[in-house]
C-alpha cells in the first residue's frame, strides 16, 4: 500500500512538473527543483520507511560518486541512478568554453570565412552552412551553434538579398543531426553516455555512422527543396555586394587564438578520452580552467567575469531537479513498471522493443522536451536489457537517435529549434508551425526511417 | 510641468475604452495608438500586415510554444515583443501618446511620465454597445464580450506582473457607465492635467 502510494505520488509530481514546464508560469529550473524537493520530502521522507528512504536518498543525490577516483579517471562505468554529476560538470565546462569562443568572435569569423570561400554564391553557402552546423554541433551544444549561425545567416541574407528562411530551417535541422552523432553534441546523448558508460568513440562508430547517412539524405533533401528558389534570388540580386571581411569578426587576435586552441584541445580530449581514461567531468574542468586562463592572459578581468557569468546556472539547476524527480520514479519502481509494460506490449520481441523505443522517443520528442524524456527512459532501457537479455547498446542507440532526431519535426521539439526560429523572428523573418513543419516533418520521417533500417541491418 | 505624458488604457470589451482613449488623445492633442500601432509595427519589424493583425493582442498558445530564456518560437510572442519594443522606443523618443492595451502597463512601468487607467462597464451597457457596433444579437454580444475579455486577460497576464483588471495595477479604475463616456473623459483629463502640473 505504502509502495503504491509512493509510486502514485512520484508519478503525480513528475507529471505535474511536466505540465508546469509547459504552462511556463514559473521558470523551469524552479519547477524541477520544487519537484525534486517534493520527491525527497514527500516520496522518500513520508512514504518510505527510514532504511529505504536513506538508501533512496543516497542513490538519488549520488554525491558520494564525485569523491571517487573513478568519477574523474578510469574506465567509463554505468550509473543510471540519481543526479548525473558528470553531465552537470561537463555541460558547465562547455558553457565556459563556448563563451570564450563567442567573445573572441570565433563563430562569426568561421561563418564569414566559409561565405567568402564559396564566393558568396547562395546555394553553395546553403550546403556549407548545413555542413558547418552539423560538424560544430558534434562538439558544441546545438543551441549555441544555431544562435550564432542564424545571426550571421540573417546578416548575409540582407547583404546578399536572399530569403534566409530556407537556410535557417536547414541549419537547425543539421545542428540537431550533428548533435546526435556524438556524446557531447546534445544533452540527451551526454546523459545517455555518462549514465551507461559509453565513450565519445562509442557514439561515433554507432550513432555517428547512422547520422552520417542521415545527414547526406537530409542535405540532399534540403538542397532539392531550396536550390531553385535561392538560385533565382541570387540571379535577381541587384549589382555587386560588399560583405564584411572574416577578419572583422576577430575583436581580439590573441583571445581568438587562445579560444580556438582551447576548442581544439577540447575536441582532442573528447576524441581520445577512452584512451586517456579521462572522464567527461575531468574534461569539463580542464576546459573550464584552460578557457579562464586563456581569457585572463589575452583580455581583461571584466571579460573573465563575463565568461564566468556565462555558466547558465538555471540550466544546471533544471538538470539537477530533473534528475532528482526521475530518481523518484526509479526508486519507487515506476520505471520498472514502464519497462515491464513495454516488454509486454512488444511480446518480448527485440525488434519490436527497438522500434518502440526509437519511434516512441521520436514522436514524444517532437512535442515535449527530449531531455526529461531521455533521462526517464535510461533506467527503463537498462531494466529491459537486464530482464530480457537484450543487448543494452542497441536500445541506447535507439533512444539516442529517437530523442535527437524526433525533435526536428516541430518548432518546439528541440531547444535549437526554439532559438533558431526566435532569432529569425527577431531579425524580421518569422517562421510559424506551417512553414517549419512543411519541410521538417518529411525530413524527420526520412531520417527516422533511415535510422530504423540502419539499426535493423546493423544490430538485429 | 511635465513635457511628456504617456497614458495607457486597459479596458473591458464594450466599456467604451477605445472611444475614451480617442477623446483623451484629441483633448490633449497627442497621438493615439490602438489599431494604428499595427502599421507602425509592420514598418519597424518587417513582418507582414496579415501576420501582425492576426497576432495582435493574441495570447501565446502554451501547447504549441516553448521558451528558452528570452527566445520563443511563438509568433504571438514575437509580435508582442516587437509591439513592446515599439512602445518603448516611442516613449524614449519623448513623444506623448495614449496607448490602448498591448501590455503598456508592463512596458512603461517605472516611467515618471506615465499614467495607467482601466475602463470597465456595466454588463447591460457593454452588451448594448457591442451589439450596436458589431451589428450582432445581444446573445452573440455576450459571447463576444466573454471571449474578447478572456483573450485579453490571457494576453495581459502572460506578459505583465499585475493581473488584468486588478486595481492595484492601475492608477485609476473607472466605470464608464456611471457618468457616461463624455463625463468619464472629463474626469480622466482633469486627473491627467493635475498629474502633469506636478
Amino acid at each position: 500500500m505504502i509502495e503504491m502510494t509512493a509510486q502514485i505520488l512520484s508519478i503525480i509530481i513528475f507529471v505535474g512538473m511536466f505540465l508546469m514546464i509547459i504552462l511556463d508560469k514559473f521558470e523551469r529550473h524552479m519547477v524541477t527543483l520544487v519537484s525534486g524537493a517534493l520527491v525527497l520530502l514527500v516520496v522518500f521522507g513520508v512514504c518510505m520507511d527510514s532504511a529505504d528512504a536513506g538508501r533512496a536518498l543516497q542513490e538519488t543525490l549520488n554525491v558520494h560518486s564525485v569523491f571517487t577516483a573513478g568519477f574523474w579517471y578510469g574506465e567509463s562505468s554505468e550509473n543510471t541512478s540519481g543526479i548525473n554529476w558528470s553531465t552537470l560538470i561537463f555541460i558547465a565546462g562547455m558553457m565556459v568554453m563556448v563563451a570564450g569562443l563567442g567573445t573572441a568572435g570565433f563563430f562569426r569569423w568561421l561563418c564569414l570565412s566559409l561565405a567568402k570561400l564559396v564566393r558568396y554564391h547562395v546555394v553553395p553557402l546553403l550546403v556549407c552552412f548545413m555542413c558547418m552546423s552539423a560538424i560544430l554541433s558534434m562538439f558544441i551544444d546545438s543551441i549555441t551553434v544555431v544562435l550564432f549561425l542564424t545571426t550571421v545567416t540573417l546578416e548575409l541574407a540582407r547583404i546578399l538579398e536572399f530569403n534566409p528562411l530556407p537556410m535557417v530551417i536547414s541549419e537547425i535541422f543539421c545542428a540537431n543531426l550533428g548533435g546526435a552523432a556524438t556524446m557531447c553534441g546534445d544533452p540527451p546523448n551526454i546523459i545517455i553516455g555518462t549514465s551507461l558508460g559509453y565513450t565519445f568513440w562509442d557514439f561515433i562508430v554507432n550513432t555517428g555512422e547512422i547520422i552520417a547517412i542521415c545527414f547526406v539524405a537530409a542535405a540532399l533533401y534540403f538542397w532539392l527543396c531550396f536550390r531553385k528558389e535561392l538560385h533565382a534570388q541570387e540571379l535577381a540580386r541587384s549589382g555587386d555586394v560588399v560583405c564584411p571581411l572574416p577578419s572583422s569578426a576577430i575583436t581580439n587576435k590573441k583571445a581568438f587564438c587562445g579560444g580556438t586552441a582551447v576548442f581544439l584541445i577540447a575536441v582532442a580530449l573528447l576524441v581520445t578520452h577512452a584512451q586517456t581514461k579521462l572522464s567527461v567531468a575531468s574534461i569539463g574542468v580542464i576546459v573550464t580552467a584552460l578557457t579562464l586562463l586563456s581569457t585572463a592572459l589575452t583580455t581583461d578581468r571584466k571579460t573573465v567575469r563575463e565568461v564566468l557569468r556565462s555558466i547558465d546556472y538555471k540550466t544546471l539547476l533544471f538538470f539537477l531537479g530533473l534528475f532528482v524527480s526521475v530518481g523518484g520514479l526509479e526508486q519507487t519502481g515506476v520505471l520498472d513498471l514502464i519497462a515491464g509494460f513495454i516488454t509486454r506490449i512488444s511480446g518480448g520481441s527485440v525488434t519490436a522493443i527497438v522500434v518502440i523505443i526509437l519511434w516512441l522517443s521520436g514522436i514524444a520528442s517532437a512535442f515535449i522536451d527530449n531531455i526529461p524524456f531521455a533521462a526517464t527512459l535510461i533506467p527503463v532501457i537498462h531494466t529491459i536489457a537486464a530482464t530480457q537479455g537484450i543487448n543494452l547498446h542497441v536500445l541506447a542507440w535507439a533512444l539516442s537517435l529517437g530523442t535527437d532526431l524526433g525533435g526536428n519535426a516541430t518548432p518546439i521539439g528541440a531547444s535549437a529549434n526554439v532559438v533558431g526560429t526566435s532569432v529569425s523572428a527577431k531579425g524580421g523573418y518569422p517562421i510559424g508551425w506551417g512553414g517549419y513543419c512543411r519541410y521538417c516533418v518529411p525530413a524527420t520521417i526520412l531520417v527516422m526511417a533511415i535510422s530504423t533500417v540502419c539499426l535493423f541491418i546493423r544490430y538485429l | 510641468m511635465k513635457t511628456q505624458i504617456l497614458i495607457s488604457i486597459g479596458r473591458e470589451h464594450g466599456s467604451g475604452g477605445h472611444v475614451i482613449a480617442q477623446m483623451i488623445a484629441e483633448r490633449l492633442n497627442i497621438r493615439l495608438y490602438d489599431k494604428e500601432i499595427l502599421e507602425e509595427i509592420v514598418n519597424s519589424s518587417g513582418y507582414s500586415r496579415e501576420l501582425v493583425a492576426k497576432m495582435d493582442e493574441k495570447p501565446v498558445n502554451l501547447f504549441s510554444s516553448r521558451r528558452i530564456g528570452g527566445f520563443s518560437n511563438s509568433l504571438e510572442f514575437n509580435v508582442a515583443e516587437k509591439t513592446f519594443e515599439f512602445i518603448q522606443s516611442q516613449a524614449d523618443s519623448g513623444e506623448s501618446f495614449v496607448i490602448v492595451g498591448r501590455c503598456a502597463e508592463q512596458v512603461l512601468r517605472g516611467n515618471p511620465n506615465y499614467l495607467r487607467f482601466f475602463i470597465r462597464g456595466e454588463m447591460h451597457d457593454k452588451i448594448r454597445r457591442v451589439a450596436a457596433n458589431d451589428r450582432v444579437s445581444e446573445k452573440d454580444a455576450v459571447q463576444l464580450i466573454r471571449e474578447t475579455d478572456r483573450r485579453r486577460k490571457a494576453y495581459h497576464n502572460y506578459y505583465c506582473d499585475c493581473k488584468w483588471g486588478d486595481a492595484r495595477g492601475y492608477d485609476l479604475t473607472v466605470n464608464s457607465d456611471r457618468l457616461g463616456i463624455p463625463q468619464t473623459v472629463e474626469v480622466l483629463v482633469q486627473y491627467i492635467r493635475a498629474f502633469m502640473e506636478q
